[in-house]
């Protein structure tokens, strides 16, 4: 699905002097990008929402700021990459993600049975699913990834190539049980 | 044989990759395949379907920029004993400056305005039980208020000419009695 993502500078303009109705118009024009973005790196539909509603909270009150270099919904995207991550870092979650490498994201697939791809990249833990969504899909660099969860940029690296290597193996193709 | 790496295999893909591997994964037919494999993935990953937002939001983030501006415009009620002296000193000193009538008209404005924030301050409107409409129309009143605030901060930040503020100030007045009308009068009317 395409999202249109472009928004008028005039509808900017308004929002930057404090129009509700042109606030709305941009939380509408963001809100599935946003949610999307927050859904595919945290663990529950509700965590997702939250980060969504802690997204435009800081839209408002840093639009001002926002001066028109590159496209709003990049400037956005870093809030809401940023809120996302907050939030992962606060369940503190991290200590015990490898504990939940190979079990995390409810049951593993059943033998024999394919596993898509959305599955298998449910089943990563929730740092190798931030990772390789704002890397391989957002199109954040790992320096830009290290510096929003205070980590280093070879853990990026490092987190990227380990999620990718777990998916391999969760998409292999099992032989069906006989 | 040794093979690439998943990091390996990353590197390449991002165009960083060594000369061993750039070397091994042209002549190697089952790493290259695993390359391929690579970009496959992330192009299903970029595929994967928009997940949308289950219930609006809006109505809560609005809640909470309407509560940030209020209390924001609390802030400025504070400014009203600042204000009382500013008019004071504007009778007193002014007359030196050649521009007393802006001057006072700017004072008398921001003291109006501190009256104003009073009387509804003691009528305490979070308490107090409105229509929908009345609801309605305090939200419009009250964000129209806060973006004169945000102008009026703005201003004072870039020394503003003072007509300029004195046009801000008059708008703020204007606006904060036909709230005081809205939620107070009524009250006052009814008995509540």
């Amino acid at each position: 699905m395409t999202l249109s993502l472009t928004v008028p500078d005039m509808l900017v303009a308004r929002a930057k002097a404090g129009d509700l109705e042109a606030l709305e118009a941009l939380y509408r024009a963001f809100e599935t990008p946003v949610y999307n973005l927050a859904r595919r790196m945290c663990r529950s539909p509700e965590d997702a929402e939250d980060v969504l509603q802690e997204t435009f909270l800081e839209v408002v009150r840093s639009i001002k700021t926002y001066r028109g270099e590159g496209h709003l919904w990049g400037w956005v995207r870093r809030i809401a990459a940023s809120k996302a991550l907050m939030r992962l870092r606060h369940e503190k979650l991290r200590a015990t993600d490898e504990l939940h490498d190979e079990t995390a994201g409810g049951p593993p697939a059943s033998v024999g049975a394919r596993v898509d791809l959305e599955r298998a990249f449910a089943q990563l833990t929730q740092t190798s699913r931030a990772v390789v969504w704002l890397h391989d899909v957002e199109g954040f660099t790992h320096e830009e990834i290290a510096e929003r969860m205070g980590r280093t940029v070879s853990f990026s690296k490092s987190q990227l190539a380990r999620a990718h290597a777990r998916l391999r193996r969760l998409l292999v193709v099992e032989p069906e049980d006989s | 044989m040794m093979h690439c790496t998943m990091d390996d295999l990353l590197a390449l893909r991002d165009g960083e990759g060594s000369v061993w591997a750039r070397r091994h994964s042209d002549d190697c037919a089952a790493c290259r395949a695993e390359l391929e494999a690579l970009y496959q993935r992330v192009a299903q990953l970029k595929a994967l379907p928009t997940l949308r937002p289950p219930r609006d939001r809006w109505s809560v983030v609005r809640q909470a920029i309407v509560a940030q501006r209020m209390q924001r415009r609390r802030r400025w009620t504070g400014y009203g004993l600042a204000t009382a002296a500013a008019l004071v000193g504007v009778m007193v000193i002014g007359p030196a400056f050649g521009n007393t009538g802006i001057a006072e008209e700017l004072a008398q404005a921001k003291q109006r305005s501190a009256q104003l924030e009073s009387t509804l301050q003691d009528y305490d409107p979070a308490s107090r039980v409105m229509s929908g409409r009345e609801a309605e129309l305090t939200a419009r009143l009250e964000d129209q208020i806060a973006q004169v605030d945000g102008r009026l901060a703005e201003m004072d930040t870039r020394a503003a000419r003072e007509p300029q503020l004195v046009d801000l100030w008059r708008q703020r007045v204007e606006l904060m009695q036909r709230l005081v009308q809205v939620r107070v009068a009524r009250a006052k009317y009814v008995g509540l």
